[in-house]
């Protein structure tokens, strides 16, 4: 179990950081499709926020924040995000993530409607993959205090 | 001006070089951990001097402010690793 730190510059440091991490993560999956980044690297900076967190604030506080149940319950949204879009496109007659059909339930051209259906889907991959990788962090992080490596090791 | 800026990360390249023996082949684990910080700036200004020489600074100022970060949380997990192991 990781303990919290007690050094007070890398707590505070860390409190600083975390919102900037954050809101600058949110602003990598919105300008996925202008520049560099997208939904991919958008979920990782914002997973990388919790591991700071956790290295720093201990295990505890983390799990208040983001507990291994609230990361599968994101990541299944996430992954139905990115399926439903695509279903939807389906429905309305296009191909899979033929975001152009999207435009007759939205009211917009089909230019606009392809550049919301991309933000749509970069919204469900980034938390798809932040929640996974929040579950492969404290995964690894816990080895050794779960109660199958308990079992396996008598 | 732009070949001023190509040999500048050229020269920095050589850098990273003299920081990798330092990483590899480094006495004691500090010796590693600030070869590989000093690896993770200078792949910073690398990046930047990219943006400057393709003109696209704009983009590559979002990969290396991400470079910067990732680079920040590996510091700060390797000294809580060395923190907990007691090894120094």
């Amino acid at each position: 179990m990781i303990r919290e730190s007690d050094d007070v510059i890398v707590k505070t440091l860390a409190r600083l950081l975390v919102p900037f991490i954050v809101v600058y993560a949110l602003y990598v999956v919105m300008h996925g499709h202008y520049s560099p980044g997208g939904g991919f690297q958008g979920g990782v900076i914002l997973a990388a926020s919790f591991v700071l967190l956790c290295i720093t604030h201990g295990l505890g506080k983390t799990r208040k924040r983001m507990s291994e149940k609230l990361a599968e319950v994101i990541g299944s949204i996430g992954v139905f995000i990115y399926g439903g879009i695509g279903a939807l496109c389906l429905i309305l007659g296009g191909n899979y993530l033929d975001y152009s059909k999207l435009s007759k339930i939205l009211h917009v051209t089909p230019a606009e409607a392809r550049s919301l259906g991309i933000l749509g889907v970069e919204i469900g991959v980034a938390l798809a993959v932040m929640a996974v990788m929040c579950v492969v962090f404290f995964a690894i992080y816990t080895v050794g205090e779960s109660p199958e490596d308990d079992r396996s090791v008598k | 001006m732009t070949q001023f800026f190509l040999i500048l990360g050229v020269g920095m390249c050589v850098l990273v070089l003299l920081c990798l023996y330092r990483a590899t082949y480094g006495p004691t684990i500090l010796n590693r951990a600030a070869g590989i910080s000093a690896i993770g700036t200078k792949t910073l200004i690398i990046l930047l001097l990219m943006g400057v020489i393709y003109d696209r600074i704009d983009m590559f100022i979002d990969i290396s402010m991400v470079y910067a970060l990732l680079n920040f949380i590996g510091t700060v997990v390797l000294a809580k690793y060395l923190e907990r192991t007691g090894e120094a």
